[in-house]
């Protein structure tokens, strides 16, 4: 099985009074297992062309469910600083606002689909999956 | 304000048939700004002494919401590769995922739901925290 690595690196000189800096590495594993994730979409990149209203970037159809450890990565390509990327599971749940440069890296159950609303045209985005091709 | 970085780093040099090294960074800002973020939780660690249900460990009503660029961090630190923690968001306890020891997420948060977790045994250690902005753009 594949091996796959994510590292999240957070830092600030200033948001608290001394500096903070943290860094994380998960080895991404099926569930319950020490046998890598072995599916993985590629990083699909995409330009919509106009603004967009609950479109799927991740169904939940595609994936097998609940005992899993599949992951999402997301992120808003867009330049300047307004044209955000409302990112929310199926039925209208909420995650947050992807501005541009920002990302997000989330675990996924595969119950429910992952979407994604834009309020301008042009914006931009990456996205891919790491998945388990069966439950553990 | 402050300046805060927030890094990803996903390596592998077999999940497809070439390698995969993708690094991104981004600031953290305020909505729609060049503003940085200007608050912070810091990162608490609990170890939960029985397994828990529905615990609440970013309530909204803390923060301001919708036009904001909030970021919550949570990280499973159990050992083993067993003990998960499932993450839910709102009053429904919407299912998000599972992170297995050693798994993290990082996410944004628009701050109107609760983030709650579950944790599946005895003894877990969680840690988690939220960066945020004082009031929304």
């Amino acid at each position: 099985m594949a091996t796959t690595t994510a590292t999240l690196i957070l830092s600030s000189a200033d948001v608290t009074g001394h500096n903070f800096s943290m860094t994380q590495t998960a080895t991404l594993t099926k569930a319950a297992s020490s046998t890598g994730l072995d599916e993985f979409t590629g990083i699909t990149s995409r330009k919509y062309p106009a603004a967009q209203t609950d479109t799927v970037v991740v169904a939940d159809s595609i994936y097998v469910d609940t005992t899993v450890a599949h992951k999402v990565y997301i992120r808003n390509t867009s330049t300047g600083n307004s044209d955000y990327i409302l990112v929310e599971l199926e039925g209208d749940v909420i995650i947050g606002r992807l501005y541009p440069g920002d990302w997000m890296f989330i675990p996924y159950a595969g119950t429910l689909d992952v979407q994604v609303t834009t309020i301008a045209t042009n914006v931009s985005i990456e996205y891919g999956v790491f998945s388990q091709s069966t439950v553990s | 304000m402050a300046t805060i970085t927030a890094t990803i780093n996903l390596t592998s040099p077999d999940i497809t048939g070439d390698p995969l090294n993708l690094s991104k960074t981004s600031v953290l800002n305020k909505a729609a700004t060049a503003t940085g973020l200007d608050q912070f939780t810091g990162i608490t660690t609990v170890v939960y002494a029985a397994a828990k249900t529905a615990e609440n460990i970013v309530a909204a009503a803390a923060y301001v919401d919708t036009t904001v660029s909030h970021k919550v961090y949570i990280k499973n630190s159990a050992t083993g590769s067993s003990d998960f923690v499932t993450v839910e968001l709102g009053g429904s306890n919407v299912l998000m995922g599972r992170l297995y020891p050693g798994d993290w997420c990082f996410f944004p948060y628009d701050g109107t739901l609760d983030i709650d977790i579950d944790t599946s045994a005895a003894n877990m250690k969680v840690e988690y925290g939220v960066f945020s902005q004082s009031t929304a753009s």
